[in-house]
């Protein structure tokens, strides 16, 4: 399950508007912890918004790429915090928020709250979230707790 | 010895260690040594016999790539870091 402020989320979805039509993303900072039934919770408690590096300017419509120098800083500002990197966050303009076949063949870990924003004509839409299974052959699903 | 730092998602498969330490001369002599000691971080870190292509290993907060890759020397008091290229977008075709 993923946890995260509706503060948090709010700026997530104005990130995905600002970024628009390109895909907008950036890492979610926070820990992990146990859940009910030995599940494990990623509770995000701070962003880290990077740019989208994907080289081909129009390309970046339907894909993102952080950069490893971006992921980087972005564990070194984590763990200054004693937080970690417990998700990645995305938008898909104009596409429902869901782990594309691309999202698949290019996931890092299993573990990582991978939380995708629709922003459909500029307009915030549903916010879905999803984990790389530990085979790596697909993602799927996790609940969302706004909170 | 020389350390690695274990990505949180990863941290499962190393025994729940955020730290190993690492016996080689080499990042690829390391690199092996922390998959010999934690078998199941292989099948995340590499693809066959090859790293895989979003992995990058940092020695001391510089790209490995940058140096002489795998067979860039280490020393006792080096820090490897796994950061990886993040990647994916809405596209439906995987290229």
């Amino acid at each position: 399950m993923l946890k995260i402020d509706k503060r948090l989320k709010q700026e997530i979805e104005s990130h995905g508007i600002a970024a628009y039509p390109y895909e907008g993303c950036g890492l979610l900072l926070g820990r992990q912890v146990k859940g009910g039934n030995g599940r494990i919770d990623n509770v995000v408690t701070s962003l880290f918004p990077v740019a989208n590096s994907w080289e081909v300017e129009e390309e970046k419509r339907e894909r993102f790429l952080i950069a490893p120098q971006d992921m980087l800083q972005a564990e070194l500002t984590a763990a200054s915090q004693g937080l970690d990197i417990v998700g990645i966050f995305h938008s898909h303009p104009d596409h429902p928020p869901i782990a594309s076949p691309r999202d698949v063949a290019w996931a890092a870990w299993p573990g990582h709250s991978y939380l995708i924003t629709e922003i459909r004509q500029g307009q915030s839409k549903q916010s879905r979230s999803w984990q790389l299974l530990p085979d790596r052959s697909g993602f799927e699903e996790e609940e969302v707790q706004f909170m | 010895m020389p350390n690695f730092r274990i990505p949180t998602p990863l941290r499962p498969y190393s025994g729940g260690n955020s730290e190993v330490k690492v016996a080689g001369a080499t990042v690829g002599e390391a690199l092996n040594d922390l998959t010999g000691q934690y078998p199941d971080l292989r099948q995340h870190l590499y693809d066959g016999s090859d790293l895989r292509s979003f992995v990058n290993i940092y020695l001391n907060q510089e790209d490995i790539r940058y140096g002489d890759g795998v067979e860039t020397t280490i020393t006792e008091n080096d820090t490897l870091m796994i950061i990886p290229s993040i990647a994916g977008g809405a596209g439906w075709v995987v290229d």
